[in-house]
């Protein structure tokens, strides 16, 4: 899947995402002990030593519904956090990903996946997501056009924290 | 009022850019329906049952002169030459193109007006007083909190999706004009015991299918924090508001949902969290936005104007316009002027563009060039001599602005309805010409005394019929016009709930079911008692049990 890093497309995406099957944890040695493995929420809690213990990055795909206290703990232990935005009318994953980057203090990647669209980029941006996956059929190189479409900021984010009034 | 900066000014012209771009996508199919709709709306455009309608941000109910004009200007080039001004302050065009509506913003944009949040689920534009800064006893002028709170929500990259709409009001005067216990979020200006200014906040009012009083959620909030406060009240809705069902998605059903101690714990916490950080607002910054509503260079007077009393003494119709459609003013020798967009016949808050020119001159003639606009779907001259009242009264009656109803019956806040609105269950403009028509005796309807009558076209209440001193409620009965009243409510300081009368009746008994109601009142009332005053005191029982009555 067409992937942004950085208001850049790249070419290489380092992460292998396996999925819980009705509650039930993927095999996770289908994926070398090396590489850098992303996992939902249910398979992260039910299998947290073992992928503490992997030697490759670790990631948490989360939904809207997730409590970031609970995640808390074990935010040192991740690189990236990716953050699913199940339509284009919700919103939660703009919140989640402020209180990841300003008030949990990650710094690892915060990725956007699920309904990521060019009219939303700009957003995602500001409110701390650094990557975002982008359908192949919504995709086009015009689409980062969206990151300059505006530039007064008129209100801090995670992008910068000052309102205008401190820029 | 508040002008924009090159930079505040670049962000709007921007947006429209990047609104034509969303248009020109949508209508290339690059974009789907369902997200176009969005996108749409949070700037300004619905499809109507017509045409596409245009919703113009008055912020917080404040134009200038020349800002007036550009929307006399809009109206005859790309409309049918009239606008409709709404219940929160704003402005609709009722008949744009769709390809059209990046023009209309970007000639709106020239004057530094935009369309930015004024419909979808996002931060609304912010309403306030429209007599901000002119009454006695305000504890501080609303409006540059109003505008600080309106940058801070402009683009918010964190609020443009949340459950479902959300409207601020901000009110500073004992009298609430603003209706700000049914909004969202309620902020009052107020003093503290130790003499320092500040806010208490209501949160989780609303109207629509649920209708319900806001809650304090903070009894005062310092000034610099106006902003962390706000922002931690939306981040709880953004997370724990519903968003599986539109009519439990108001951040009311959350409050009440949770309860407010539990919310006002989640709120607190956050503020906790980011208070003292970026959002505090500096003394400077504060004094900035204040500098641009500083009063305007009034001029000295030592009572009243002498030919402005001799001219009441000898003209009764102008004494009876001074009395009902102007209001007083805090500084002697002035007086504020409400002109009525109730014209007989015409949909209440409509507008012909050759009156909006008009008006614009009067405003540069006798009001220090601003006119505002009202919740009441009306508009005001705030700053008017008493010497030059008579002149303005007799230029306003020719325009067929001076109807002296304001606040009476005839005063009535009304949706669009079935004609032009695609929500719509029931015919409205239809029905306010019915009540015009019977209830056209001013006498009568000066003896009746304060009377707020609000008719919405269906359930998503914009004219706030809950808060009417008698709501009526159109609703859809085997695809026939049914109406169905409240009578009890309030939107002022005195806020509540009209309870609901009795069955709904069909269109063409409208208004004789309003003459019994008032019948009733008449013979229940108490001397000078107000309308709402002889409810809450008798109930709705004696009203009931005329108005059901069978016929014998």
């Amino acid at each position: 899947m067409p992937l942004i890093i950085d208001q850049q497309p790249v070419q290489q995406d380092s992460w292998t995402y396996l999925a819980s099957e009705e509650g039930v944890a993927p095999d996770l040695s289908s994926v070398a002990d090396s590489s850098d493995l992303l996992v939902d929420w249910s398979c992260f809690q039910q299998c947290k030593e073992q992928l503490l213990g992997r030697s490759g990055g670790l990631g948490v795909r989360i939904d809207g519904f997730a409590n970031l206290d609970e995640l808390s703990c074990d935010l040192d232990q991740l690189s990236l956090v990716a953050i699913e935005f199940p339509s284009f009318a919700d919103g939660r994953g703009f919140s989640q990903a402020r209180l990841l980057r300003d008030s949990l203090g990650f710094a690892g990647q915060i990725r956007a996946v699920g309904d990521v669209t060019w009219d939303r980029l700009r957003f995602m941006h500001r409110c701390g997501f650094d990557a975002m996956e982008v359908s192949e059929d919504r995709y086009s190189e015009d689409m980062l056009k969206a990151f300059g479409e505006i530039e007064v900021r008129l209100q801090g984010a995670a992008d910068d924290p000052r309102p205008i009034y401190r820029q | 009022m508040y002008l924009y900066n090159e930079r505040e000014q670049q962000l709007i012209e921007q947006r429209v850019e990047q609104y034509r771009d969303q248009t020109r996508r949508y209508l290339a199919g690059e974009i789907p329906d369902e997200e176009f709709r969005i996108l749409r709306l949070q700037n300004g455009l619905y499809i109507q049952r017509q045409a596409p309608m245009l919703r113009i941000a008055i912020n917080y109910g404040l134009l200038s002169s020349r800002q007036m004009r550009a929307l006399a200007q809009v109206s005859r080039d790309y409309d049918k030459n009239y606008a409709h001004f709404t219940t929160r302050q704003n402005v609709q065009l009722n008949w744009p193109e769709l390809e059209k509506v990046p023009d209309i913003l970007a000639d709106l944009a020239k004057v530094q007006m935009h369309a930015i949040q004024t419909s979808g689920s996002c931060i609304r534009s912010v309403t306030s007083d429209h007599f901000a800064g002119i009454v006695a006893g305000e504890v501080e002028d609303p409006r540059p909190w109003s505008e600080i709170i309106r940058q801070w929500a402009a683009l918010h990259p964190e609020f443009a999706y949340l459950p479902r709409k959300f409207k601020i009001a901000v009110s500073a005067a004992e009298e609430d004009r603003a209706a700000t216990q049914v909004h969202d979020i309620g902020v009052h200006i107020v003093r503290n015991d130790q003499g320092e200014v500040g806010f208490e906040v209501l949160v989780g009012g609303g109207l629509g299918r649920t209708p319900v009083i806001g809650k304090q959620i903070r009894p005062f909030l310092e000034q610099q924090e106006l902003l962390s406060y706000l922002e931690a009240i939306l981040r709880v809705y953004n997370l724990h508001g519903r968003r599986d069902n539109k009519y439990k998605s108001r951040i009311k059903i959350t409050v009440n949902a949770m309860g407010i101690d539990k919310f006002r714990e989640l709120v607190e916490a956050e503020f906790e969290r980011t208070r003292g950080g970026e959002l505090r607002l500096p003394e400077a910054e504060i004094e900035r936005v204040k500098a641009f509503f500083k009063a305007p260079d009034y001029e000295q007077f030592d009572g009243d104007d002498a030919s402005y009393l001799s001219e009441l003494e000898q003209d009764k119709d102008f004494a009876i316009w001074v009395e009902r459609n102007s209001f007083a003013h805090k500084v002697p020798g002035y007086r504020a002027v409400t002109l009525a967009l109730k014209a007989l016949l015409k949909a209440p808050g409509d507008i012909t563009d050759v009156q909006m020119d008009a008006v614009a001159d009067l405003a540069d003639k006798y009001s220090f060039g601003e006119v505002r606009s009202t919740h009441e779907q009306n508009l005001v001259l705030a700053h008017v001599k008493q010497s030059d009242l008579y002149s303005l009264w007799k230029a306003l009656s020719e325009l067929e602005l001076a109807r002296p109803v304001v606040g009476t019956l005839n005063d009535m806040i009304c949706c669009p309805g079935l004609d032009f609105c695609s929500l719509a269950n029931a015919e409205t403009l239809g029905v306010a010409e019915q009540i015009q028509n019977r209830f056209d005796d001013l006498d009568y309807l000066y003896d009746l005394g304060e009377m707020k009558l609000k008719m919405s076209g269906c359930i998503n209440a914009c004219a706030h019929h809950h808060v009417g001193h008698i709501g009526i409620l159109g609703v859809d009965k085997n695809g026939e016009s049914y109406y169905q009243f409240t009578l009890g409510g309030s939107a002022a300081e005195d806020a509540s709930l009209g309870k609901v009368l009795g069955k709904s009746i069909p269109k063409e008994q409208v208004a004789e079911m309003l003459e019994k109601i008032l019948s009733v009142f008449v013979e229940q009332r108490e001397e000078g008692e107000r309308f709402i005053d002889t409810v809450r005191r008798v109930g709705n029982v004696p009203f009931k049990e005329r108005v059901y009555a069978t016929n014998h």
